[in-house]
């Protein structure tokens, strides 16, 4: 049981018409993982999470699951269980209808089948919603009827398509935290798929970073974000993203060369070499984040303390963390 | 900006106005006077029609025909409505997919509704022809005889059921729309619980639809009751032994070439409660069996 539910990804190849989806992944899920797929929209990290559920076929690569090649099995052989982006909760049902849906079609017994979906509703918090149609709870609501509903399948493999999307901002918070401990309870492998980066580090042992169909790096979030593998991930990973300045510019470096600074590595200091004039301040309560410009023209975004005392038009002197630099090759993109 | 909120009504209705009368002169006030009509002499040219009671109730008592023309038409309707709507739903959700070619599929299917009913029925003596017909010539290659099937009651009235089937395009095309509509992850969802094609059909498909059928089924009722009228009078002429004398053919006959209007009338108010008795049935069927959420 303890290694049930590795997915292994072999040069996993989708396109549809001229749009190249999926161009050549390679991926290893460890049994029990939470992977978080993340990139921006057109990635490919949805079309990898159907072709492990089976709703999409490769053109080439396998797909295996615990060491199976299931890449022709039909997706109700897979053992995976979906949560889509929406839901997907059927609208003609009751909350309690949804959840027997699938034991209905996989012909459980009806007491069963109840009991069944009463203990997952139990599980989920939403014991009191059984007689309600989905247009008649919360988004939040919704989510769980759809968790319940997955985890009524008993799968190998979760599948989540940015099930946190449609929810508000103070329930995604509070919806991570329960996810992650829903998660470590199971102790499933599931594969994770957002495009929200406060998801993508807080959520996951792993994260994988895709752009264009290709996977740009994959490793703990935190190694991630502390080591970005190219220039893509160093922007895409982060907010405010990197900031990215040529080499012999205001950062130094040698020409060829791309630095990279974080905003929270750039330091106010009156004594710092890099002298900027303040464009804009963002106050957002717990800190600001300074817009600055150099002479030269380039822009650096910094992470300040709240009350930092600037305002637009205010000259400032900054100290990057020599240690937190980063060094990118011009021509690649690539990390050096 | 109350007074605005107090005219939105009024320009709502001052729009409705013109439909309105429309149906209150050329609809409700013709079945009114109609209902009145019935209880008159009123022949269609009388001058001064006079009042004479129940006269004319008591003659449709007893009136034989009526009652062939009433079975003619249940008949009709049990053959007529189930088969429209199987092929209007059935042609719909097979061809709401985007198919190579799906296209001229759809096309082929809406055409015949756009034949006008008199040259369709045409079409259908030649169709239902005996000796040269191609739908017999069709039994012919399985081996059957073919019948003759405008001059016995039970296959004339196949016959005019089958003519019938032709014209779905409307609710062809209501079908499409609607099922276009439906979320194609609901079917993803389902697929991944091995919920088959037949079981999505009827666990998600029908029960999402069911609003949208119970329309098309009303629909089809007050449809099917008359526009019977075309084909019985070009095949069959309400013939063999009153088989196809529906309703409408019966109505026309007796308002126009025997009794007169006030007859006419009488019998026009039983299609209406006929009519209205078949839907209040369907609808009650519905509330039993909880088709409706």
């Amino acid at each position: 049981m303890a290694d049930r539910g590795t997915i292994r990804l072999e040069s996993l190849t989708r396109s549809y018409g001229r749009v190249v989806a999926l161009d050549g992944v390679d991926l290893e899920v460890r049994a029990g993982e939470l992977m978080t797929l993340v990139g921006p929209s057109g990635s490919g990290k949805s079309t990898i999470l159907r072709l492990i559920a089976g709703l999409d076929r490769p053109e080439r690569g396998r797909i295996l699951v615990d060491g199976q090649d299931v890449s022709r099995v039909p997706p109700h052989r897979r053992s995976v269980a979906m949560v889509f982006q929406d839901y997907a909760l059927y609208p003609h049902l009751t909350v309690l209808g949804n959840l027997l849906f699938g034991l209905r079609v996989r012909r459980v017994r009806r007491d069963e089948a109840e009991r069944r979906a009463r203990a997952a509703a139990e599980r989920l918090g939403i014991a009191d919603l059984l007689g309600r149609y989905p247009d008649q709870v919360s988004g939040g609501q919704r989510q769980r009827v759809a968790l319940a509903r997955a985890l009524l399948r008993e799968p190998t493999v979760y599948l989540l398509d940015e099930p946190m999307a449609s929810l508000d901002a103070p329930l995604r918070f509070a919806t991570r935290a329960e996810l992650l401990a829903l998660h470590r309870d199971l102790g499933t492998t599931t594969v994770h798929v957002t495009h929200d980066q406060a998801e993508a580090m807080t959520l996951g042992d792993r994260v994988a970073v895709l752009d264009r169909g290709r996977i740009r790096q994959l490793g703990p979030p935190q190694q991630v974000y502390d080591e970005p593998a190219d220039t893509f991930v160093a922007g895409f990973l982060g907010g405010p993203p990197m900031n990215l300045v040529p080499g012999g510019g205001v950062l130094g470096g040698s020409p060829g060369l791309i630095l990279g600074v974080r905003p929270e590595d750039l330091i106010l200091d009156v004594d710092g070499p890099v002298e900027v004039t303040v464009d804009a301040v963002e106050a957002l309560g717990s800190e600001s984040i300074l817009l600055t410009r150099t002479a030269d023209g380039t822009r650096l975004t910094v992470r300040a303390a709240a009350r930092c005392g600037l305002r637009p038009g205010a000259a400032a002197r900054l100290r990057p963390d020599p240690a937190r630099l980063h060094h990118f090759d011009a021509e690649t993109g690539r990390r050096r | 900006m109350t007074s605005g909120r107090d005219r939105r009504p009024l320009t709502a209705w001052a729009f409705l106005a013109p439909y309105g009368i429309a149906v209150g002169l050329l609809i409700a006030l013709p079945a009114l006077l109609n209902v009145g009509y019935a209880f008159t002499d009123h022949t269609g040219l009388t001058r001064d029609p006079q009042f004479v009671g129940l006269s004319h109730v008591r003659r449709m008592l007893d009136d034989g025909f009526l009652l062939d023309s009433v079975r003619a038409s249940a008949i009709h309707l049990a053959l007529a409505v189930p088969l429209r709507l199987l092929a209007a739903v059935g042609l719909g959700l097979l061809l709401a997919a985007p198919r190579p070619g799906g296209r001229w599929f759809r096309v082929a299917v809406y055409l015949p509704t756009v034949v006008p009913d008199v040259a369709l029925a045409v079409l259908f003596l030649w169709v239902l022809n005996p000796l040269y017909g191609p739908l017999n010539q069709l039994l012919g290659l399985f081996g059957h005889a073919g019948f003759n099937w405008l001059s016995e009651p039970g296959t004339a009235r196949v016959g005019v059921a089958l003519m019938l089937m032709f014209p779905i395009g409307e609710g062809f095309l209501v079908v499409l729309a609607a099922r276009r509509m439906l979320d194609g992850r609901l079917y993803e969802a389902a697929a991944l619980e091995g919920c088959g094609p037949f079981g999505q059909l009827r666990r998600i498909t029908l029960p999402l639809l069911a609003p949208v059928l119970l329309l098309l089924a009303v629909r089809d009722t007050i449809l099917t009751l008359q526009v019977n009228f075309v084909p019985a009078y070009i095949l069959t002429d309400g013939r063999p032994a009153n088989a196809t004398l529906y309703l409408p053919v019966y109505i026309f006959d007796q308002a126009f070439e025997f009794s007169g209007f006030a007859y006419g009338a009488l019998i026009t108010t039983v299609l209406m409660v006929v009519t209205a008795s078949v839907i209040t049935a369907l609808l009650l069927v519905v509330r039993r069996w909880r088709v409706l959420r």
